[in-house]
């Protein structure tokens, strides 16, 4: 979530006076950073990952789960533990599997009962890098767990079953309908305590004139209500001006409805980010990725309940983007355009909207035609130099208002910094993520965050997806692969990964041949060689034959078929072509024997033969006694599911025990 | 008259090089060969000669220049080239073959050394489930070709020794050796191999032994997916010859005159890769193979 500086934090009137020039200033400190950085070459490929948890306190004697609120206790005694160990003093240096290697970093996240972990040190492509991933991730949620009470464990689930309900689903317990929030579920107290979370919280419902509303459709099993209205909505609370909106028709019938930002950045997921070895290379991964966000979003689906119902979706997403809507009625479309600037079709969190590479492949029918932009920005940065691609999508990301200003940083422009670039850069939370250097560390270069992927319950499988879209990625650059679909496919495919099973029951918008067409004769005459698109093909026009209609080249494919390859062999598959790539490098038979456990996870999580967390998650809770095929996801239920992925982290499913539809497939 | 096939970069010719992932074949480089080969012919159907270089040794099948390189320096890549020496040529011929497939992947990469060459001896198959290999020479599958012998393989290695002490090639290996072959062979060897390329067809099922001779002996294991015998005789005419799947070089049959007369006779096939070593990106990836063709070939 960026770093926590300090400082007074502006309310809403004051931070929306100050918008245009954290904006101005922000402008200024890209170009500034992008005229030291664009020439940036050869950088090696690193890459990191990012887990995060729920910190889940269990009570074995009244069979009840709760979110604790430690957060700020275990980063505390987790940090004075990192101190130690660096002097050496620490008892988790004395691990001898991990000797040598970095200690893990933690970091605060929105949520109080969350915690985020990175491994000490980023990755390299060093095949036998690739093998410490697991073991790292594995060592991270037990170094993590050793700083917590006793019967408190980092548990992955993307969301608490029962965060909101009625009950003390939290300890220490705080009653809801607080000031920042105002939510009529939760507490204040729910979100980490520093300036700049409520402020986000508050700016957000200031900004939008009502409070956050998320509607989730309620799974409807055979004894759930019709017509559904969630019973836990209070129409009677009146202790805020924003208590109105369930009485305006916030909450939708034949749905959960949920009204505050930590139902959605409350949520957990795991981001892998790349080092690219030059801004050439960083922007064609970011377009390159983009297509695939839904797919892993769909492939990774773990979040099936909310708020104590099952639902009938099976991701993270849409709630996420909802908890952050800052968008105002007018922007909305709701009301017409008097004092905003535009009508936003997309939150702040959403699937992305811009190509940015200089591809001769990027056809301009690929781009959003609705795409909207701030022009004076992107004149600014044409101006300046940039080219139109990339000042479009910054000019693009700046038509948003800064949402957390402290007043310390208006008073002086330190082009040095990227402080007021980062203030928005930040808090677009699209499904791709462009970074450009940081302009303090001249040792890292331009880096893409691919986003979409929901956390898995076991590191075995958060491993298995971060490796594998890391191999996706030198997949890509080594058969040079083209992915581009119209880019509004990819907003639509978004939609479609939120179906329930939508993994194997939804198809998906994907690019039928990834391949370059190959040209007739490589090598022309003259010996120039004409096939190359590396060196500098984006100062060449696209290639001259007649291009297909762009209708042509995509088709609606299932996650099986993107995945594993068509049956008539049309689609290669993204498996097919992370083998092929392993089979053109130097790889050691133990390295390729776990490689080949990670890629047989998403083979069969493609082709249904292992289910998705989410599926898994329904199951337990359909076959739970205490179900009454109501929707409902009771406390005694939520208990046990807590214990069983708290187990399942450990055994991995292995020889029959819990899990093994999901890692396993077989029960010995 | 020598052959000389190649595919050119597979890297960025697409399709080619996908295939069903446990499938060990050569399905890679024969669809290569033929997409390569076809992609030229067809800027003049009839007329080979446009689209082929001939010079006093050598028909060059497609025309190639060897323009292309490498795009960053030297440093930047890992270089590994993979030598198949084919069944039933002559293991007297390998030190001469040898130098010549080296050369062809230094000109077309534009580098004056490899990092790792492995070679691969006909009829050698490493057996996962038995490590006792010495059992399976004589029973493979194209069996009526001879298995090398031990002598030839040394002798062999002499040559590989030499050029490494040149510095042209940094570390050699071996393929699909198990643990008692190893044994066998390191004795007799000046230059260890410095790795042991075996081939899994069910994953993971690496006999402990070897693995445990490897890491005594400080032999890296690696995998890879080739298949023995890559270029096999029928194909090559096939691929050559005037029929709907060939280019129309080769006559149908020696005796037979609507193309080159006279028997082929694949000799070895090379591949080569260059790896962005600290990115991890596969560059360029390509075979040379060479063939001799003609009346006075000798038969083995």
């Amino acid at each position: 979530m960026g770093l926590l500086a300090l400082g007074t934090a502006l309310d809403w009137p004051e931070a929306k006076k100050r918008a245009d020039q954290v904006r101005k200033w922000g402008i200024e400190q890209l170009l500034a950073n992008w005229h030291r950085a664009k020439g940036k070459e050869r950088n090696a490929l690193l890459w990191g990952d990012e887990v995060e948890y729920l910190v889940v306190a269990v009570d074995d004697e009244t069979k009840k789960a709760r979110l604790s609120l430690a957060q700020a206790e275990i980063l505390k005694s987790l940090a004075k533990d990192e101190a130690l160990w660096k002097e050496g003093n620490s008892s988790h240096s004395q691990n001898k599997e991990h000797e040598g290697e970095e200690p893990p970093h933690f970091h605060p996240e929105f949520g109080r009962f969350m915690l985020e972990a990175t491994p000490g040190k980023p990755w390299g492509i060093d095949f036998k890098d690739l093998l410490k991933v697991e073991s790292n991730m594995k060592w991270r949620r037990e170094v993590a767990k050793a700083h917590m009470a006793p019967n408190e464990s980092p548990i992955t689930l993307t969301t608490f079953p029962r965060l909101g309900t009625k009950d003390d689903y939290i300890q220490p317990y705080y009653p809801p309908s607080g000031p920042a929030l105002r939510s009529q579920f939760v507490p204040d107290e729910i979100a980490n305590p520093h300036i700049r979370f409520p402020t986000l919280a508050a700016n957000i419902r200031s900004r939008r004139g009502r409070k956050i509303e998320l509607n989730v459709p309620v799974y409807k099993d055979i004894n759930t209500p019709q017509p559904f209205k969630d019973p836990t909505v209070d129409y009677d609370l009146h202790n805020w001006p924003e208590d109105d909106d369930v009485r305006n028709g916030a909450a939708k019938d034949g749905h959960v409805y949920m009204d505050a930002m930590a139902f959605g950045m409350g949520s957990c997921c795991l981001q892998i980010t790349f080092q690219a070895k030059n801004m050439t290379e960083g922007r064609k991964l970011y377009d390159q990725l983009s297509p695939l966000g839904p797919i892993l979003l769909a492939l990774t689906a773990a979040t099936p309940i909310y708020k104590g119902f099952l639902v009938d979706t099976d991701v993270r997403w849409n709630q996420i983007s909802g908890a952050v809507d800052d968008r105002t009625r007018e922007e909305l479309g709701e009301l017409p355009l008097r004092n905003d600037r535009w009508r936003i079709p997309k939150s702040r969190y959403a699937s992305n909207s811009t190509y940015i590479s200089q591809d001769p492949r990027l056809r301009k029918e690929y781009l959003d035609p609705n795409l909207i932009i701030d022009e004076d920005i992107k004149k600014r940065l044409i101006d300046d130099g940039m080219d139109d691609l990339l000042a479009t999508h910054f000019a693009h990301l700046f038509i948003r208002d800064p949402l957390v200003i402290f007043s310390e940083d208006l008073e002086e422009l330190d082009l040095n910094k990227a402080d007021h670039f980062e203030n928005l850069q930040s808090t677009n939370w699209q499904h791709m993520r462009f970074k450009p250097p940081p302009p303090d560390k001249d040792d890292i270069g331009w880096r893409v965050e691919f986003r979409s992927m929901e956390i898995q319950m076991t590191d075995f499988e958060n491993a298995a997806f971060s490796i594998f879209i890391v191999l996706v990625t030198r997949a890509i650059l080594s058969f040079d692969l083209n992915f581009y679909i119209p880019i509004q496919r990819t907003t639509e495919n978004m939609e479609t990964a939120h179906a329930r099973n939508a993994v194997l029951e939804q198809k998906f918008y994907f690019r039928k041949d990834p391949f370059a067409r190959r040209r007739q004769n490589q090598q022309s005459p003259n010996g120039s060689n004409v096939s190359s698109t590396t060196s500098s093909a984006h100062n060449t026009p696209p290639p001259s034959p007649p291009l297909n209609p762009v209708e042509s080249e995509y088709d609606l494919m299932t996650i099986a078929d993107i995945i594993n390859g068509s049956a008539d062999g049309s689609f290669p598959g993204l498996i097919p072509l992370v083998e092929s790539y392993l089979n053109s490098v130097n790889v050691d038979v133990e390295t390729r024997c776990s490689l080949a456990s990670y890629l047989d996870l998403i083979r069969k999580r493609a082709n249904g033969t292992l289910w998705t967390g989410a599926k898994w998650i329904r199951e337990f809770v359909a076959s739970h006694p205490g179900y009454k095929h109501d929707s409902v996801v009771s406390e005694e239920i939520c208990y046990d599911l807590v214990k069983a992925v708290d187990e399942m982290t450990v055994k991995e499913g292995k020889h029959g025990t819990v899990g093994w539809e999901l890692l396993r497939g077989k029960k010995n | 008259m020598k052959l000389i096939l190649s595919t050119s970069n597979l890297m960025t010719s697409g399709s080619t090089v996908i295939r069903p992932p446990t499938e060990k074949s050569n399905v890679e480089l024969i669809n290569s060969l033929r997409a390569n080969l076809h992609a030229a012919q067809s800027t003049s159907p009839s007329d080979y000669t446009t689209w082929t270089k001939s010079s006093p040794h050598a028909l060059y099948i497609p025309a190639t220049d060897f323009a292309q390189g490498l795009s960053e320096e030297r440093s930047q890549y890992d270089i590994t080239v993979k030598l198949f020496y084919l069944p039933g040529i002559p293991a007297s011929r390998r030190c001469a073959h040898t130098r010549e497939a080296i050369d062809l992947v230094l000109k077309e990469l534009h580098v004056d050394s490899i990092d790792l060459l492995i070679v691969s001896f006909p009829g050698i198959l490493f057996d996962a489930d038995d490590d006792s290999e010495e059992e399976e020479e004589g029973s493979s599958d194209n069996g009526s070709e001879e298995p090398d012998d031990f002598d030839s393989i040394i002798q062999t290695w002499r040559t590989l020794e030499e050029l490494q002490e040149q510095g042209m090639i940094a570390q050699l290996g071996v393929a699909e050796f198990g643990s008692e072959r190893l044994a066998r062979f390191l004795p007799h060897t000046k230059v260890k191999p410095s790795v042991d390329q075996i081939n899994l067809k069910d994953c993971c099922v690496v006999p402990k032994s070897l693995i445990l001779y490897a890491k005594q002996e400080h032999i890296q294991l690696l995998t890879h997916n080739d298949c023995n015998d890559v270029l096999p005789v029928g194909t090559t005419r096939e691929l050559l010859g005037p029929g709907e799947k060939g280019v129309g070089i080769l006559a149908s049959a020696p005796d037979k005159d609507d193309g080159i007369q006279g028997d082929v006779e694949p000799q070895w096939v090379v591949k080569y890769t260059a790896v962005v070593k600290d990115r991890g990106v596969v560059e360029n990836k390509g075979y040379f193979a060479l063939a001799d063709v003609g009346s006075c070939v000798v038969k083995p």
